[in-house]
């Protein structure tokens, strides 16, 4: 808390017109920054190597059936000690125009022309504003998240063409691949520019796949939108509904008793297991290595259907609520869970020598598609793929949620980032949940899984809630509307974060390296796209 | 003459008839190897008569080339089959051509293939055309060498006179050491040109890749059927070529019944017996990266030419 007092008394001493936000004091300083000041004070809080702030979300709200204005919100995580700084301002009375903060700060690149496709708001001075989410053949004018556009209109089509980034030259081609692809994968369209086999160039074109998520929460009621969060990309289950559920139980002042938080823990860690042996396998049989792939692929069944006996539902679903768990574990039932995990840990050591020791596949994994740190930092990419790049960061141990504050995790981290890195990640992260399974196991308190909400949410109240999910921070923003509804509910995988560092990460590299590339990212198409 | 007849005959349908239970074979061996049940070996039979079945779809934009290649591929890698001895040491086409023919009738089918998958203008067929390319071009001069060396120990490049002399054990070198460098610089070669792990993968659907898989993209219907067939007889001429020349016995050196009988048994223990080598192969080794492949192919040219040097040295 001291560390927080520093950081607010250094800001407004540099920043004097901007104003401290008393009432959140508790999860984050608030401030209220007058919209010029935006990129100055964002490049202080990006650069000054005492707080070296991490843009970690960008959001805006549309206020205007309240009062004619467009919020806009800036979270930075700081350095050392992880604390969450948001930085608030407001376009009022018509004023769609926002400086961009892009030019400094290259993380806010895609939030920022998110921004201006959902809501119509101009980030001036930003260096691409192309169409990020709107594909060109949505109509002019369609702005899907102002509370003026109707959820179930129906589009038109218009005439358009996206304009990729061209290398010209003797000997340079354009490679599109997508977004129709030959394995049972998502939509999403790469662009490479090669001169023979090596990338020049890769720039993605995705968002084929959007939903309109965010527009759909706003048509629900806080209680009732676990179920969609859950959805929203269909392998993190446990990571978005408990992110979602956090958010609503902060608004609504719910503290979720111990027995419940610990078995959120359990099953995050079993969604952490099974996604992590799928990647471990499919990377192998990316290199044409299908032995581990199989056997990967076995192991990963065996918790999903472990999951299946535990809560009826392979992937988790139905197990989070607002309020705590759905579903109580017997102490039976918690001896079988650690005897699997016993008894998958010993087949997966041995499978983790043979990987680990057979030359022709380390030769393909190392040095292929390096993020090296410093463009992962630029990128503020999180999850496996920043702490395989030597970022430290890991929301169970420095933000903790759930019952993490009770069970201290050892967090990996690799330097390299290479593929190998990125895969050791993963199998290191094996062993530790299942070290956290056992923990649990273990310290599990007696008690009720959940409790009801007892007070409702004051309108226009939000919340913000962080989770590490598999794949790294789901982050969620719910902000309260009349009578239980929701107003606006910012959804952020960690795929919408990591994407655009793919594109650094395979320069240099040669084209039949790319899909072994993109599956050690392993990255959600419909988490990214919404 | 009519002798002649039969036997080109009874060898074609014994290469048509043996080339999909070969690649069969090695799926089954794969799968085994990963705990799975897998396919029965006989799948590439029933995946070959329903592409038959199928009608073809052929792109608007390709030429002549494109429905001409497959019948060409087949054409040329079946004549290949036919100048190799498979169970009978007498070579049905033993009048047409030697081994440098075999080699060249392979390399027509290839350079078809690459053709073809430049003509649909496709990115990827034009990616997949310009690796076979690479790959093709350097396995040539490592396949031609290690023959070669096989050829001066016994004489002559006359395949049948090669295999026949071997089974009767005439001229068998003292020292085996030109054969082992030629049998392991076949064997790279082998996996190479039939596009098999650490070169290629037959079994990815990651189209970027793909080297043999992404030339054949367009294909479908009977000319798929045939490029598949195609792929399968290459695989069936490389390891008889490989069972015959270094371990040929057990072939018929007569035309007698029964000799033909044992030869064919022996023919198809041999070659099943590599194909589960090869599967056992594919299963410990990851592919290489794509540019890795030409050290690998450099090594089997400098073992093919070591073998044709240590027969001179030996010799002398």
């Amino acid at each position: 808390m001291t560390e927080t007092r520093f950081y607010d008394e250094e800001l407004k001493v540099a920043f004097p017109l901007i104003v401290q936000d008393e009432a959140a004091k508790g999860e984050f300083s608030h401030f209220l920054v007058p919209k010029d000041l935006l990129p100055a004070i964002t490049h202080h809080l990006h650069t000054q190597p005492s707080l070296h702030g991490r843009l970690t979300l960008l959001w805006a709200v549309d206020n205007r059936p309240i009062r004619d204005a467009y919020g806009l919100h800036y979270l930075f995580t700081l350095g050392a000690s992880r604390s969450w700084v948001v930085l608030s301002t407001e376009l009022a009375e018509g004023d769609r125009l926002f400086p961009s903060i892009t030019p400094h700060i290259h993380a806010a690149m895609w939030y920022e022309r998110e921004i201006r496709d959902m809501f119509g708001l101009i980030p001036q001075g930003h260096p691409d504003l192309r169409r990020l989410v709107r594909h060109e053949h949505w109509p002019k004018g369609t702005h899907p998240l102002k509370k003026n556009f109707p959820w179930d209109h129906v589009l038109g089509r218009q005439q358009g063409e996206h304009h990729f980034r061209r290398i010209e030259g003797e000997g340079v081609f354009e490679v599109p691949v997508g977004p129709i692809h030959a394995g049972i994968i998502e939509p999403g369209h790469f662009r490479f520019s090669v001169a023979g086999e090596p990338i020049m160039q890769l720039e993605l074109h995705h968002f084929w796949t959007h939903r309109g998520v965010e527009k759909l929460f706003e048509q629900q009621t806080l209680t009732a939108a676990v179920p969609l969060a859950e959805r929203v990309s269909g392998d993190t289950t446990i990571g978005h509904s408990l992110a979602y559920c956090q958010a609503v139980e902060s608004l609504l002042h719910i503290e979720v008793p111990r027995r419940g938080r610990y078995l959120r823990s359990l099953f995050l860690e079993l969604e952490r297991l099974h996604n992590h042996l799928g990647d471990v396998g499919a990377i192998c049989n990316d290199t044409a290595y299908a032995l581990p792939h199989a056997h990967c692929g076995r192991m990963k069944e065996q918790i999903m259907q472990l999951n299946d006996k535990l809560t009826g539902s392979r992937f988790l679903r139905g197990v989070n609520r607002v309020g705590g768990v759905e579903i109580d574990l017997t102490v039976a039932q918690l001896a079988e869970v650690v005897a699997e995990m016993d008894h998958i840990e010993k087949d997966f050591s041995e499978l983790e020598l043979i990987i680990i020791h057979n030359a022709s596949l380390t030769d393909r994994l190392e040095t292929t598609g390096v993020l090296t740190e410093r463009t992962a930092w630029d990128h503020a990419v999180v999850g496996v793929v920043g702490r395989a790049s030597g970022l430290d960061q890991d929301l169970r141990r420095d933000r903790p949620f759930a019952a993490y504050d009770e069970l201290p995790v050892k967090v990996v981290n690799y330097r390299y980032g290479d593929v190998r890195a990125r895969i050791r990640v993963r199998m290191d992260e094996i062993h530790e949940s299942m070290r956290l399974v056992r923990e649990i196991r273990l310290k599990l308190p007696q008690g009720p899984v959940a409790v009801e909400p007892s007070r409702r949410a004051q309108a226009r109240e939000w919340a913000l809630s962080a989770v590490e999910g598999w794949r790294g921070e789901i982050l969620y923003m719910v902000m309260a509307g009349e009578n239980g509804t929701i107003h606006r509910c910012k959804v952020r995988d960690p795929s919408f974060a990591n994407w655009p560092a793919i594109q650094q990460a395979v320069l240099g590299n040669i084209i039949p390296d790319f899909p072994l590339i993109n599956k050690s990212f392993n990255l959600s198409y419909a988490g990214n796209d919404l | 003459m009519l002798q002649a007849i039969i036997l080109v005959v009874a060898q074609m349908i014994v290469l048509l008839a043996v080339s999909p239970f070969l690649v069969g074979l090695i799926r089954k061996v794969k799968a085994r190897l990963q705990l799975r049940r897998g396919a029965s070996v006989l799948q590439p039979y029933a995946d070959l008569a329903k592409l038959f079945r199928k009608q073809p779809v052929v792109s608007t934009t390709t030429s002549w080339i494109f429905t001409a290649t497959p019948y060409i591929v087949f054409a040329s890698t079946l004549a290949a089959g036919l100048l190799i001895p498979i169970f009978v040491s007498i070579t049905p086409l033993d009048f047409a051509g030697n081994i440098i023919a075999v080699v060249y009738l392979l390399a027509l089918g290839t350079f078809f293939l690459m053709l073809a998958g430049l003509d649909a203008g496709s990115s990827f067929g034009g990616m997949g055309s310009s690796r076979e390319a690479i790959v093709a071009s350097l396995t040539e001069p490592a396949m031609i060498l290690s023959i070669f060396a096989i050829a001066l120990t016994k004489g002559s490049t006359n395949l049948s006179t090669i295999v026949h002399k071997t089974a009767l054990l005439e001229g068998i070198a003292t020292d085996p050491s030109p054969y082992l460098m030629a049998l392991a610089a076949l064997l790279i070669v082998a996996l190479a040109e039939t596009g098999r792990v650490p070169v290629d993968n037959p079994a990815t659907h990651l189209e970027l890749t793909m080297i043999h898989e992404a030339m054949v993209l367009e294909y479908s219907g009977r000319y798929l059927a045939l490029i598949e067939w195609a792929a399968g007889l290459k695989l069936a001429v490389f390891l008889s070529l490989i069972a015959n020349v270094f371990a040929p016995w057990g072939i018929a050196t007569t035309l007698a019944p029964t000799a033909m009988g044992i030869g064919l048994l022996a023919y198809l223990l041999k070659v099943s017996g590599l194909a589960v080598l090869i599967g056992i192969l594919e299963s410990m080794f990851a592919k290489l990266r794509l540019f890795r492949v030409t050290d690998l192919l450099g090594v089997a040219f400098i073992l093919a030419l070591l073998g044709l040097l240590f027969f001179y040295i030996l010799r002398s």
